[in-house]
């Protein structure tokens, strides 16, 4: 036997090259199954030499009568010969012949010579020596699989009609290889049991991979996707991967949301689908702890975050996505609470939890949402804002749905946060009372809306005076408010309301809703004709020009007046036809005007930042130079100073930019 | 309303106790008092005077500065004081004294006690810092040479060059490090 072993060295090379021959050629190895599929007739050759060297095998195998030990001896000897003198390309060309044959099953046109070549591979014991080889196989077949079928396929779980596939057409192929020699179906079995766990882990590994890449998607696409969710909440209690879940998302988020091209609402959209996402993959909200951590620190970087909550929580309505569910139960805001141990439904923190994560019992979105702030008084603020806003521009009178979301968001904030809206409709309704009791004993035209000032936001001041008639209904009103009610006083806010007018001109006469500043206009052209703007800004009081030129331009549009030159305007008492030369209509500004009257939260804020700027040069004026921790302590002199030490810093150093102070080594001093 | 009103009423204060509580001695409408007094002085913006608390600690102990008026011998000096009130204020006057050296018929050069009416027996519960400091601003330029305490200020009053030699002599300028 010894002396015959060239002979199989020589076959082992000559149908070696024929194989490489042949598979260099296209270059393209086996690295696919459809590049084993192009190169079908490469793999013959490994075929047939594997048949060749079975017959070498049972053609020197000595008789049973020798006894096993001979045999195994002899079969020990003629395999570590073929291993040695086989090329390292035969693993290529194993894994192409077995692809083969891979193919052939799943497509269930079972070849009966795979039956063959199986029994052969194993009398040379090729399966155990390829066994890694052999079983990657099967892993590259179920990657392509799960990426081909399941990538983009969020509606449906995926799980169960995978795993049937496994078992109709993976299984069935892994007989061969691994459950040979099993005589029945629980033999088989039992074998099986190792290898068929581990195809199952790579597959579960697989489909976690894909819906980890796509998860940003599957958020965008909720509720859609809910299927996938629950996929990929069952793979990851196979696969330990929520870490690279966390990273991913984190990574699409950075990439692909949190940069200044995201609107706002867009984002807190996206967070909120992100918590009902990962509430399902995840209950426990460990998960979404860590990957809402740098969008809640992005959305409170954000100046308009809160005015979008806030919008969103009245519900806008406009555009119908808010972000509250109608069906969710409103419920009160969640406080973070004690841990209570005595609870028999306690359970520890998931194991990856962090030390400040927080176990969040409740799936409520708001709570959520408005834990992104560290108190809720800049919601409540911005809240009051929005209602002052909504209520001063509400023309007919019917504050139902107002009333509405200030009892929802009370529910939601608690009474108290929500009292001074509670006195801000109770205002409107008063004031319609008191204007009744007004009208009653002496009818005017005029209907003020009467405000607490101590509950409302700051309303944008203005210095205008209304002239003439107004001003004589002014007066009026306020002397038949004085009798009504003696120990209040009215102070007016001529620049805000709608003014209902009717202009009598000599050949027509015209109905127009305006607001103030242009009916004090009309009003000053009752007395002459031609006005400069300048007249006009100083007749109604130290108007802003640009104000005063739209208002005029309001009347020019209507054909009431029109600018003879630059700043003088006429009153056409005649209607004059459109002259060639007037330019062509501008399309009306639509509503421009209504500029909301409430100073914004934002507003309010620099308002407060100036007298607290006044307490710093006090200070600084007294006491030279400071640091900035002694003038933060310091500065709980000014009344309702609740600004952090950051803030303060970046307040001076605007400060500085502007060369009121100057630091040096930690101390701040008034500049010169 | 009016419920409401009265209602809300102890929320909206709440934080000017909370300020005053931190003052370790003093009842709490003396140290309210001081607050509001802060308060308006901050918002007045009066030229050329101001004060404020040394410490956070103290509400009873403030410096102030004065700048002579424009048009008086003191005019472009500024002059530091130091403001301590009575536990009792505002029914005992503040003890008000130069730490600058001032040269002044009515201020004694070496211990800046000041002599004037309103911080001792015209003194009245209307007063408020801020009128003493304007009183005081306007004492540098019109000194009550009838009861000086510093006699030779006094006498030199009427020669204003020798006068502002002197001033200058003793003046010396607020550093503004502390």
């Amino acid at each position: 036997m010894r002396k015959s072993q060239h002979l199989i060295t020589r076959e082992v090379e000559a149908y070696m090259t024929l194989y490489e021959v042949k598979v260099s050629a296209p270059l393209q190895f086996v690295v696919s199954l459809n590049a084993s599929l192009q190169s079908n007739s490469d793999p013959e050759a490994i075929r047939s030499l594997v048949y060749r060297l079975v017959e070498w095998y049972s053609a020197w195998k000595p008789t049973a009568d020798l006894g096993p030990t001979m045999i195994s001896a002899y079969t020990l000897a003629f395999q570590t010969h073929v291993f040695s003198v086989l090329p390292p390309s035969f693993a290529r060309g194993i894994k192409a012949v077995v692809s083969a044959t891979l193919q052939r099953t799943i497509s269930q046109s079972p070849d009966p010579q795979d039956r063959v070549l199986w029994q052969a591979f194993d009398t040379l014991s090729l399966i155990d020596r390829y066994e890694t080889l052999i079983a990657s196989i099967g892993y590259e077949f179920i990657e392509s699989y799960v990426e081909e079928t399941c990538s983009g396929k969020w509606s449906e779980p995926v799980l169960a009609t995978l795993r049937a596939w496994m078992v109709d057409k993976i299984v069935p192929w892994m007989l061969y290889p691994f459950a040979r020699g099993a005589t029945n179906a629980d033999e088989a079995k039992i074998m099986m049991q190792g290898v068929g766990s581990r195809f199952d882990f790579h597959m579960h590994k697989t489909l976690c991979n894909l819906r980890t890449k796509e998860i940003f998607d599957i958020i965008v696409d909720f509720p859609d996707s809910a299927g996938a969710l629950q996929d990929l909440k069952e793979c990851l209690a196979r696969v330990d991967q929520r870490a690279d879940l966390v990273q991913a998302l984190r990574q699409a988020n950075n990439k692909r949301l949190l940069h200044p091209g995201a609107d706002t609402k867009d984002i807190l959209t996206h967070y909120v689908s992100t918590i009902k996402c990962l509430r399902i993959v995840d209950p426990p909200g460990v998960l979404l702890f860590k990957v809402a951590d740098p969008t809640r620190r992005y959305l409170r970087d954000r100046p308009d975050t809160i005015r979008c909550i806030v919008a969103s929580l009245v519900g806008d309505g406009e555009s119908g996505d808010s972000l509250v569910d109608d069906n969710d139960p409103i419920q009160p805001l969640q406080q973070p609470e004690m841990e209570n141990y005595s609870d028999p439904e306690w359970n520890p923190e998931p194991i990856d939890a962090g030390p400040d994560f927080r176990a969040s019992k409740s799936s409520d979105v708001i709570s959520t949402i408005v834990s992104i702030y560290d108190t809720k008084d800049l919601f409540v603020k911005e809240l009051q804002v929005l209602l002052a806003q909504r209520l001063l521009a509400a023309k007919d009178g019917n504050f139902d749905r107002e009333r509405r979301n200030v009892e929802i968001l009370k529910i939601r904030f608690g009474e108290a946060a929500l009292q001074v809206c509670e006195v801000m409709l109770r205002d409107m309704t008063d004031s319609r009372r008191i204007d009744q009791h007004v009208q009653s004993q002496k009818a005017s035209s005029m209907h003020p809306t009467i405000i607490s000032r101590h509950f409302w936001p700051a309303l944008e001041s203005s210095d205008m005076v209304m002239p003439g008639q107004f001003q004589i209904l002014q007066e009026q009103y306020a002397k038949e408010f004085s009798v009504f009610k003696p120990d209040k006083v009215l102070r007016w806010l001529p620049h805000l309301g709608r003014v209902h007018l009717q202009l009598e001109l000599e050949d027509r006469t015209l109905e127009a809703d305006v607001p103030p500043l242009e009916a004090a206009f009309i009003e000053l052209f009752s007395e002459k004709d031609v006005w400069t703007i300048d007249e006009l800004v100083l007749r109604s009081g130290s108007v802003n020009r640009n104000a005063a030129v739209k208002a005029l331009a309001t009347w020019v549009d209507m054909h009431v007046l029109k600018e003879d030159s630059e700043g003088v305007f006429r009153l056409l008492s005649v209607a004059e036809g459109p002259t060639p030369r007037s330019r062509p209509q501008a399309p009306k500004p639509a509503e421009t005007g209504e500029l909301p009257p409430v100073m914004s939260v934002q507003q309010q804020q620099a308002e407060q930042m100036r007298m607290y700027w006044k307490f710093i040069e006090g200070m600084l004026t007294n006491l030279g130079s400071l640091p900035l921790d002694r003038i933060q302590s310091m500065l709980k002199f000014a009344p309702g100073y609740d600004r952090t030490a950051e803030q303060l810093g970046s307040f001076m150093e605007a400060a500085r930019r502007e060369g009121l102070v100057n630091v040096k080594d930690g101390m701040w001093r008034l500049g010169k | 309303m009016d419920q409401i009103t009265s209602a809300l009423a102890p929320s909206r204060t709440s934080h000017k106790t909370a300020v005053s509580g931190s003052a370790p001695d003093g009842p709490g409408s003396v140290t309210k008092r001081l607050t509001n007094e802060l308060m308006t002085l901050m918002m007045s913006s009066s030229p050329g005077i101001s004060a404020f608390p040394k410490s956070d600690a103290n509400l009873f102990e403030w410096v102030g500065t004065i700048e002579g008026a424009a048009g008086t011998i003191y005019a472009g000096l500024s002059f530091r004081i130091s403001i301590s009130f009575p536990s009792n204020y505002p029914y005992s006057p503040p003890t008000i004294k130069f730490d600058t050296p001032c040269y002044h018929p009515n201020v004694d050069i070496a211990g800046g006690a000041i002599c004037l009416d309103i911080l001792q027996d015209k003194w009245s519960a209307v007063y408020s810092v801020q009128t003493v400091l304007l009183s005081l601003q306007s004492l540098l330029g019109e000194p009550n040479n009838a009861s000086p305490l510093n006699g030779d200020a006094a006498g030199l009053w009427n020669q204003p060059d020798a006068f502002k030699a002197q001033l200058l002599k003793h003046y010396r300028p607020i550093e503004t490090c502390t």
